[in-house]
């Protein structure tokens, strides 16, 4: 299959602590990709290099056979879009004013958004479902809402390569499935190939079609989730010891085994 | 929803229309307020004298002078002084994600009053003098602010307004020596004067250089507004919206920095205009800058007009309009603040 983007060989550097080594990996289009490790482990780094945010010591990325250190910033906007960490903004903006945000890399310089570029926002709050967000205010959404007025600032930039940057934080338990699985079937209908950077393993198992494991800056594993995703290399991965707890629509669901023990202990109160 | 985005834009069209012709009347009103009696009918006989190139008759000679070489640079000089103001203001804010910041954060206004202090201080000083130090003072002291970020470098935004913080109380304490030192009968009065902003001092050479520095600001500011939004999302988002935030800083912090220079050198400190009228024009139009910018454009000139007019014409002594700027911004911004209470921003 064709490549998309390709990340060679990155390093990065802060100062004297190298933070990131020999970092390889290819994306194809429409497939999600979940990049995996322990809090510190250069997760977000990664992918603040792969839209030239952080300039690589060492390496390059590669977008459809473009290095992103040649393109401009707004080349680089057209082809991939982030999702920030949730977060809350100092203006109340209406939700439709964040979203056609957007539109910003497409606009000249001292445009300001027209009527084509609202109907794009409205479009994909649509697409997502929540149309009805548009005229709230942008600080007064719950955070599941928040995520997804972000996800479609996002979409309206570009929905062929989209970054996300753990979009589960702060979420509840409902909000984690509905969020990912509406990623998820952005990359089967519009063929996004989508990069998430996650805390939670089973959740990779869940949706991710490839896994990239990031430990201490380097790459300890990648691949199909399914054959990637052993025990053995997440244990590597956390340090830990982990226990395969049973199947659950053909996939493993995993346990740290300390959070086994715990439980048969409690099963005895 | 396109036609919610389009009636937003139509009522704020309609308020700006409003505004405008709100601030034109006053300005007509503004020229004829004040101690020195010139009616609409002076004025009149004054403009056909100056088309027809005729001399004024005897009685309007002494009107004549105040009006157009005081009254009406003055009121020149409100209008596009509340406009500067309030728009650094508002970008400001937009730049530092802060909306409790004003443009003399980074220094600027200590910079420039003790610029000013010091040509009052030293001998022979004259009235250029004072301005050119005090102007020069005030880009010394964002450049030192600016400067000292960039040594440090890491959290760009917190540690700019740190630095600024710094630079601010090493220029009050300079100018804490100096009034110590200065002669107390003398220099020290007109140093304090000199601080509270007022202005009667305007003259028409001041308004040459302030008017096009301003004016090309402004437009700068006008057309790059949608880029503010973009911006004020902080750098991780307006860098992945392929903005360049480090250089769009630099430019609006020194397009704005002149812009307060060159009125804190001119006509001293002139407070609470640069945080009040954003947050005015926020209430009334929302937080977007597309729309916001010109509303808060019109406000800060209508402000200080009304706020110039009243300085004059209240009492028989000219109050200084620093001084009613403050009487009534700080109440103001206390109602702005309640009424906003929900909507988020604090």
């Amino acid at each position: 299959m064709a490549v998309i983007l390709e990340c060679h060989a990155l390093n990065f550097r802060y100062g004297k602590t190298q933070i990131l080594r020999d970092i390889s990996f290819d994306v194809e289009p429409g497939l999600f990709y979940a990049i995996l490790g322990k809090n510190g482990s250069g997760k977000t780094t990664l992918l603040h290099c792969l839209n030239g945010i952080l300039a690589p010591s060492a390496g390059t990325v590669e977008i459809e056979g473009r290095n992103i250190a040649t393109l401009s910033r707004k080349e680089i906007a057209r082809h991939i879009s982030l999702v920030p960490q949730e977060h809350m903004d100092v203006f109340p903006f209406k939700v439709l004013d964040v979203v056609v945000m957007g539109r910003a890399p497409f606009l000249g310089m001292t445009a300001t958004p027209g009527e084509d570029d609202y109907r794009r926002a409205m479009d994909a709050l649509k697409m997502l479902g929540y149309e009805k967000l548009a005229n709230c205010n942008f600080n007064r959404i719950s955070g599941g809402e928040r995520q997804i007025a972000l996800l479609a600032t996002a979409l309206v930039q570009t929905s062929k390569i989209m970054l996300l940057d753990e979009p589960t934080n702060h979420l509840d338990f409902n909000n984690q499935y509905r969020l990912l699985s509406q990623i998820k079937g952005l990359c089967r209908t519009r063929k996004t190939s989508v990069i998430a950077t996650m805390h939670d393993p089973n959740m990779a198992m869940l949706f991710a079609d490839r896994v990239i494991l990031v430990k201490n800056g380097e790459i300890i594993a990648k691949g199909r989730a399914k054959e990637t995703m052993t025990t053995a290399n997440i244990d590597t991965l956390y340090g830990i010891r982990t226990v395969e707890v049973g199947n659950i629509g053909n996939k493993p669901f995993f346990l740290p085994e300390s959070a086994l023990s715990d439980s048969e202990m409690d099963d005895g109160v | 929803m396109i036609s919610i985005s389009n009636y937003r834009s139509k009522t704020t069209r309609r308020l700006v229309v409003f505004l405008s012709v709100v601030l034109v009347v006053l300005f007509c009103s503004s020229l004829v307020m004040g101690r020195f009696e010139i009616n609409v009918s002076d004025i009149g006989a004054m403009v056909t004298a100056f088309f027809s190139g005729t001399a004024v008759g005897e009685d309007l000679v002494s009107k004549q002078l105040v009006f157009w070489w005081i009254r009406l640079p003055r009121c020149i000089m409100a209008v596009l002084v509340g406009m500067g103001l309030s728009v650094s203001g508002a970008v400001y804010q937009a730049l530092f994600r802060n909306p409790l910041v004003s443009p003399d954060i980074l220094g600027v206004a200590a910079g420039c009053t003790f610029g000013a202090a010091l040509g009052l201080v030293l001998p022979g000083g004259n009235f250029s003098l004072v301005h050119i130090l005090s102007f020069g003072f005030g880009l010394a002291a964002v450049a030192l602010a600016v400067g000292i970020a960039r040594l440090i470098s890491v959290k760009p935004l917190i540690v700019l307004v740190l630095a600024g913080m710094v630079v601010m109380s090493f220029f009050n304490a300079l100018l804490m020596v100096l009034k110590y030192f200065s002669d107390p009968f003398d220099e020290l009065p007109s140093i304090v004067f000199w601080i509270m902003g007022s202005l009667s001092r305007v003259t028409w050479d001041d308004l040459l250089i302030i008017a096009p520095v301003t004016g090309i600001a402004l437009t700068g500011f006008m057309l790059l507004r949608f880029r503010l939004n973009i911006l004020s999302l902080g750098d991780i988002q307006s860098k992945s919206l392929g903005m360049n935030p480090a250089v769009f800083r630099s430019v609006f912090i020194v397009a704005s920095s002149f812009i307060v220079a060159m009125t804190v050198a001119t006509c001293g400190q002139i407070s609470w205009i640069g945080l009040i009228i954003p947050h005015m024009a926020r209430t009334l139009v929302g937080p977007e800058h597309e729309r916001m910018l010109p509303v808060t454009a019109l406000l800060g000139a209508i402000f200080l007009l009304g706020a110039d007019g009243a300085a004059r014409s209240v009492s028989s002594a000219e109050i200084p309009v620093g001084i009613i700027t403050a009487l009534t911004g700080a109440p103001i911004f206390g109602f702005l603040l309640y009424k906003n209470r929900g909507s988020g921003w604090l």
